[in-house]
């Protein structure tokens, strides 16, 4: 076990201060000096120096100081200083303090007495402490709360020590004594909490014959006590019907804190379905009685995990969940509804809808900024819900279809496109569906619902009726044509300026935008994002058209869908319509349409001319009505919807897919072990395996708990640090947690000399600090030693250590210098793979500042193999369904992901094409926040993409 | 629930001051503390973060953030409350809430973390508890203070007078050699070091000497006329004492007068009562005792009444033990006697002597340190009859507002005269002594147990009954509750006297004092 570290202060190395100025004030008689004088030695000791002649100092001239405030300082420098030799043994000058300790335990002053004790809990040396002990047991009668509770607390450390139990052989007894006169709250916590750590019988047995009174007991004393009950009922499952009855009565004390602990133990006690509802149902008040958002949100991770160890109590307690709905944090909401929506079942989802209708009507009315975003997150939950139980979706898609037009852009195509999966899965309500649809569609103001709504109504206009007024709906809203004239020019001047305006400040956050497929589209991030405000203003300026002004702000991708929408509509006019003539009519309009959308794109009006992917469509468009064929027929009219239906099946596949796997995950395997608790052989278990969850939860939090690795690993990391013919050896044995590296030294010495004072002095570059400098050694002829040196990280970028061993010989009076092979930190260790919602990505895509472009080349022939390999190599998730990367094309799009142990998010994404000499060839990007990651990931994969072996 | 640790950090992750709780490696802590600004976002409208390991609660303060790291199952209610507190403790440690500021006042922050949080638990202390803790002002070094001065002060004028007077006596002597007083002065020296040496004992003995008034002695008629060189010897001592116990009062009235709390009317308990007790210089002491245990309801009523006697008989000297006692007892008939084996129980129904079965038998004798002698007779009387009772109380607490008062009152029934009552009455545990309105005789509140104790020297006729009422924060009725009662009377139940001795070998009847005493032993109202 390393050096337990009590305090850290920030230590300015701006101003150094000397030992001996420190000395000089120390041994002065001026209090302030010496209060100055004790806090630098204490930081200077905090930032690895040793000080050794200073104790002294302090022991001749501090010790004896009146000063309370010196007095203070001087047990925080005790407490930091090495007590121990290398050896362990305690230094022979520490009984020096000995006296001064007993002193300060019988000063007249209460709060030294009290901050004295308070020391002693922080200290391990059983020699230091033994001749104390008849005046800390002399505290525990003292008048005064303030010291009988640290008392208590050091008599309780005390016994704790390894060898504490024969120091205190009566400790507990004394303890329980104490408990059983105290008064004080506090103290009487501390005795409880004393008897609870050392002597558990004793504990229970006051407990139990203080049944009645424990509601009256201090909330600090009845938080131990359940903590207490968890411990005993876990070791001892078959006591727990004597307690269950205090925490029910505790589950009415006055102080959350309490309840909620109640609440918490219970879980833990029992599994019956009383308890697991009383533990629900507390949870769900405390979630309306409490205000403060982290209390909510924790709560709401409780009932989480109530909710996955025990559904079926907790499908009763949805509609009490879902009242948290009522706080106005997103976050709360957002936890709220995930639980709530795996909890819905064919019996209350009726209720659950109605819920969820309510609070989206309620979004309306009220206006507030982030109503777009908890309008977006309902929507997606009542899309949810009607997926898993189809029959609700009629009552809820009209409500939602209000929302097409809706200013949250995110919010309306999570709209569109679950009226586009009911349309298909509902049959029944098509009919509803369209006609609301084409009275709607005038309303809608973002490009994306546009096209959406526009493959719907094509898709989905079946009868002559509907056609007929799918067509009228769009020429309406397309206005008037031509868009552009000559003789119109000066109304026409007028438009496109206008929409320059709002161009000019779309085109300069325009940016690259990522397709789903992974592929660039050019696309203004006005139209993309929730900046729909300027295409709105000027919708209702310009003209009535909403497709008409989008146009004009350039969306030729929206013009070539419109074209298709057209298409489609008259082709399936054709075949509903006996009228040849009003058929004929259809399409030259349609064709107008077009052909006025591709004078539009070439003419000079707007900024951008229409891109060639849209030109072609809209070509392609024109020359199909132009000659119809019935094989054309049949792919429009029939392939499209058949393709749609197989993406929707696709989608279910993956995710009851998915829900198969997580269910996988969470079960035994069949030949698991079981552990018997009472069957286990305490032998050769370490004590880890021995203690039960909490601990093992303080002791992760602390970093004790460290799994091992294997030890075939351990040796691919060992690193040569200096050759086999200097005069020192050295190599190193890399070990990177978290948040800092160990670097285990082996030194031996080659030569027929002692080396003295032979120092690794380490240095380094990148986000690295060195945390301690390692000591002087000296080695003897041909022997070896260890040293060990930790280094901290701070974030993900790669990193070099560089160094050198430094020492004398006793004949040559220059120190000798041997320069050490630079250690390179890996990347890979501090990132690993995790998901992420593609609209998450594509927002961190357009926030992140640093790009790294990095040209393949490799020697791999095989696009899928390529990103594999890469995949591979970096550690990363790839996000793209693997059904998108299906087939041979010649091309390849994905993203990858992954995540630092510090938090921060890599981003990268493949394209590669085939070129016809069969070689590789395109670009891989990397993003990120900081450059570190974009660098380093870069220098990596620039590295590893060649391949080949 | 624990809190591993308390920290200041500025936001780019830089530990100004961190305070750890428990024992994790420098590494550990450092790279936490590093970890976090990196996982608090933007925009958010809660104050936690969590690790898979470990749970942030964080709350800004201007550039800064204040943090506690915890465990993940802590009580978040509990570290909200603490980080609330924290949060109000750092502005009054630190001037300015900038890096500088704050590692400026950084042992300042450390000191009043530790106050807040012990071993990772939180205390419930408020921001004024925390600024009294760390300020560390104690009443009690002071007087210490004081007092070590003043013993400073006075040992400086010893000695001051001492250099004089060995210098007086330096000339003293030169002179002697001429001529002669010397004698005289040496006495008068020698008076004036006596004296000293009496201060600094008084000074160094402050509850000293209340114990000696509290044994009640009945000398019988004879022994009072016949006033032996034994029976003055108290006095002697006596003018000694009061002498000093006027110094000691004098003392306990400065420590009173600078606000320290002294116990000045230590109780005696009946062991040390009769420990106390002078030894006994008659060659023959009889002493009567009888225990009171009582227990009155509250409410009126009694659940229980017992009286324990015992005739004791103390010898001196084994020629004196050739004896018989001749008695007489009060017309209770609900006294039971008991006699010891050996006593002649013929002799004692028909004559009321008591007398060892075989005469030629002497009793046992002791000396005088020897506690109590022999018991010769036991008697018993139980009742349930209130009448006899000597003395109810009556506790009425009453809450009105954010106060609850508590009057209470003694009613004595005239059997008896009842000597250093002292009724204490349980309190719930109060910071300041309890405001007492009115009271008939003395009281005192002792914080270490929460009593407050009601102290009448003597009830006689002049007050048979009386009242208290005071004043304490609101608090349950049974908070009150059991009232314990302690007293002293010169009068028995039994009424039992020692009417004579008989010697069997014939001579004048020894001497013989004789000390009747009831005692309250446990005499409780629940």
């Amino acid at each position: 076990m390393e050096k337990s570290s009590t305090l850290l202060i920030h230590f300015d190395k701006g101003t150094p201060a000397l030992a001996n100025e420190i000395k000089e004030a120390l041994e002065g008689n001026d209090v302030p000096f010496k209060i100055e004088a004790m806090k630098k030695a204490i930081m200077l000791l905090l930032n690895g120096e040793t000080l050794p002649q200073l104790f002294i100092t302090i022991v001749r001239y501090v010790l004896p100081s009146e000063d309370h405030t010196i007095q203070k300082l001087l047990l925080l420098y005790l407490e930091i200083i090495d007590k121990t030799d290398s050896r362990g043994k305690v230094l022979p000058e520490m009984i020096l303090i000995c006296q001064n300790l007993r002193n300060n335990l019988q000063h007249p002053n209460e709060y030294i007495r009290g901050v004295t004790l308070r020391f002693l809990c922080r200290l391990n040396e059983t020699e230091i402490i033994e001749p104390l002990i008849p005046s800390v047991l002399a505290n525990l009668e003292h008048r005064h709360p303030f010291i009988r509770r640290n008392a208590i607390l050091a008599v309780m450390s005390i016994y704790k020590l390894p060898q504490g139990d024969q120091l205190l052989v009566d400790a507990p007894e004394m303890i329980e004594k104490v408990l059983s006169s105290e008064q004080d709250p506090s103290a009487k916590r501390n005795a409880f909490l004393m008897l609870f750590t050392c002597a558990q019988d004793r504990a229970v047995n006051y407990l139990l014959t203080h049944v009645e009174s424990i509601p009256e007991w201090g909330e600090l004393l009845q938080m131990v006590v359940l903590e207490l009950i968890r411990k005993v009922c876990r070791t001892n499952r078959g006591e727990k019907g004597k307690y269950i009855k205090i925490i029910i009565s505790l589950l009415n004390a006055p102080s959350s804190a309490v309840i909620y602990e109640c609440a918490g133990t219970l879980v833990s006690l029992s599994s019956a379905p009383t308890a697991i509802r009383a533990a629900a149902n507390t949870y769900c008040q405390l979630l309306l009685s409490q205000s403060d958002n982290n209390v909510k949100l924790i709560l709401l991770d409780r009932l989480n995990e109530l909710k996955s160890s025990h559904r079926e109590i907790m499908v009763d307690m949805i509609m009490d969940v879902l009242r948290a709905l009522s706080s106005p944090n997103l976050d709360i909401r957002r936890k709220t509804l995930d639980i709530a929506l795996e909890l819905i079942t064919p019996r209350n989802i009726d209720e659950v809808v109605l819920t969820l209708k309510k609070e989206v009507v309620k979004t309306q009315s009220t206006e507030l900024e982030k109503n777009g975003e908890y309008r977006q997150m309902l929507v997606q939950a009542i899309h949810t819900c009607a997926i898993k139980f189809p029959e609700v979706a009629s009552t809820v898609v009209h409500l939602l279809m209000d929302f097409l037009g809706d200013s949250n852009v995110a919010s309306a195509i999570d709209v569109v496109v679950f009226v586009r999966e009911i349309i298909e899965t509902n049959p029944k309500l098509r009919v509803s569906i369209i006609t609301r649809l084409l009275d709607t569609f005038y309303q809608i103001r973002a490009a994306r619902v546009c096209s959406c709504a526009l493959w719907i109504i094509a898709e989905y206009c079946l009868s002559l009726s509907e056609v007929e007024s799918g067509i009228a709906t769009i020429k309406q809203c397309l206005g008037d044509l031509p868009f552009y004239t000559v003789s119109e020019e000066g109304d026409a001047l007028d438009a496109p300026k206008r929409s320059q305006q709002v161009n000019s400040i779309t085109v300069s956050s325009r940016r690259p935008a990522v397709l789903a497929d992974g592929t660039y589209a050019t696309q203004s991030a006005a139209s993309e994002t929730a900046l729909s405000t300027p295409t709105l203003v000027q919708g209702s300026l310009a003209s009535p058209g909403n497709l008409r002004s989008l146009i004009l702000t350039g969306e030729f991708f929206l013009g070539a869908v419109i074209a298709c929408s057209l298409t489609k509509l008259v082709l399936r006019l054709e075949e509903v319509q006996p009228s040849h003539v009003e058929v004929n009519k259809a399409t030259s309009q349609a064709l107008l349409i077009m052909v006025s959308m591709l004078q539009l794109g070439q003419s000079s009006v707007l900024p951008h001319p229409i891109d060639n992917d849209s030109y072609d469509r809209i070509v392609l468009c024109i020359r199909l009505l132009c000659n119809t064929g019935d094989e054309i027929r049949t792919i429009w009219l029939q392939s499209c919807r058949q393709s749609f239906v197989k993406m929707l099946a696709d989608k279910q596949f993956r995710e009851t897919e998915e829900i198969k796997a997580k269910a996988q995950i969470s079960h035994a395997q069949p030949d698991d072990l079981i552990d018997f608790y009472h069957l286990k052989s305490r032998k050769g278990m370490s004590q880890l395996e021995l203690e039960d969850e909490v601990q093992d939860d303080l002791k992760r939090a602390t970093g004790e708990f460290t799994k091992d690795s294997d030890d075939a690993n351990k040796l691919n990391r060992i690193l040569q640090l200096t050759g086999f013919s200097d005069p020192v050896y050295a190599e190193a044995y890399v070990t990177v947690h978290h948040y800092d590296i160990v670097l285990d030294v082996t030194v031996i010495n080659r030569t027929k000399e002692t080396l003295q004072n032979l120092c690794l002095e380490l240095a380094t570059m990148g986000d690295l600090k060195l945390v301690e400098r390692p000591q002087n050694y000296t080695l003897a002829p041909e022997s070896s030693k260890q040293i060990r040196a930790n280094i901290k990280v701070s974030s993900t970028e790669t990193g070099v250590i560089f160094g050198n061993i430094v020492y004398e010989t006793s004949n040559v009076l220059e120190r000798t210098v041997v320069v050490l092979n630079d250690i390179h930190i890996d990347i890979m260790d501090y990132i690993s793979p995790a998901t992420c919602a593609d609209v998450a990505f594509r927002t961190m895509w357009a926030e992140f500042e640093w790009e790294n472009k990095v040209a393949v080349n490799t020697v791999i022939n095989d696009e899928k193999e390529f990103l594999d390999h890469i995949i591979r190599s970096t550690n990363m998730k790839c996000l793209t369904a693997p059904s998108a990367l299906d087939g041979e094309c010649g091309f390849l799009a994905a993203n990858l992901y992954a995540k630092s142990v510090f938090g921060e998010d890599a981003l990268v994404n493949i394209s590669v094409e085939k070129q016809t000499d069969g070689k590789l060839s395109g670009y891989i990007r990397i993003r990120s926040k900081t450059q570190g990651i974009a660098l380093s990931l870069g220098d990596k994969i620039t590295l590893k993409q060649k391949g080949g072996s | 629930m624990v809190v591993l640790a308390a920290s200041v950090i500025s936001k780019s992750g830089k530990a100004l001051v961190s305070r750890q709780f428990v024992d994790m490696s420098r590494i550990r802590i450092e790279g936490l503390l590093a970890a976090f600004p990196k996982l608090v976002g933007t925009g958010r409208q809660h104050t936690y973060v969590e690790t898979e390991n470990v749970r942030y609660v964080y709350q800004p303060i201007e550039s800064l953030y204040l943090l506690l790291v915890t465990n993940k199952q802590s009580n978040i209610l509990e570290d909200l409350e603490t980080l609330r507190l924290l949060s109000k403790l750092v502005p009054e440690y630190s001037p300015s809430l900038e890096e500088e500021g704050i590692c400026k006042a950084a042992f300042e922050l450390i000191f009043s973390f530790d106050e807040v949080i012990s071993l990772g638990h939180r205390e419930n202390v408020s921001v004024v508890q925390v600024k009294q803790y760390c300020e560390m002002d104690s009443h009690e070094e002071r007087l210490h203070r004081l007092v070590m001065q003043s013993k400073i002060n006075e040992t400086k004028d010893i000695m001051k007078r001492k250099a004089s007077e060995i210098d007086k006596s330096k000339i003293d002597r030169t002179r002697s050699e001429k001529g002669g007083y010397m004698s005289l002065q040496m006495t008068g020296s020698g008076r004036i070091e006596s004296s000293f040496s009496e201060m600094s004992i008084s000074s160094s003995s402050s509850g000293f000497g209340s114990g000696l008034g509290s044994e009640v002695e009945t000398f019988s008629s004879k022994s009072k006329g016949r006033p032996s060189a034994s029976a003055t010897a108290p006095p002697k001592g006596l003018g000694m004492k009061l002498g000093k116990t006027q110094r000691t009062n004098q003392f306990l009235e400065s420590l009173k007068a600078e606000g320290e709390v002294i116990l000045e009317d230590v109780q005696p308990t009946a062991g040390q009562a009769r420990a106390a007790a002078p030894p006994p210089t008659d060659p023959i002491t009889l002493t009567v005792e009888e225990k009171l245990n009582v227990t009155l309801k509250r409410d009126g009523g009694l659940s229980n009444f017992d009286v324990q006697g015992t005739l004791l008989l103390q010898i001196l000297n084994q020629e004196d033990a050739f004896i018989q006692v001749q008695i007489e007892t009060g017309e209770n008939a609900g006294v039971v006697f008991k006699t010891h084996p050996n006593i002649n129980k013929d002799l004692f129904s028909s004559e009321n002597i008591l007398g060892l079965k075989d005469p030629n038998r002497p009793f046992p004798t002791g000396q005088a340190g020897d506690a109590a002698g022999v018991g010769l007779l036991r008697w018993r009387m139980q009742s349930v009859d209130e009448s006899v009772v000597p003395l109810t109380i009556n506790c009425w607490p009453s809450i009105s507002g954010s106060e609850t008062y508590v009057s209470i009152e003694y009613e004595s029934s005239s059997m008896f005269d009842l000597q250093n009552v002292v009724i204490s009455v349980p309190l719930p545990a109060l910071r300041e002594a309890p405001t007492v309105r009115q009271i008939d005789g003395e009281w005192r509140y002792d914080s270490r147990s929460s009593t407050l104790e009601w102290s009448i020297l003597l009830i006689d006729g002049s007050n048979r009954s009386g009242s208290m009422e005071f004043v304490v924060p609101p608090a349950d009725t049974s908070v009150f509750f059991p009232i314990s009662v302690r007293f002293t009377a010169t009068k028995t139940f039994s009424d039992l006297k020692i009417v004579n001795i008989l010697p069997l070998r014939g001579g004048p009847s020894p001497k013989f004092s004789q000390r009747t005493q009831l005692i309250a032993e446990n005499y409780q109202v629940v």
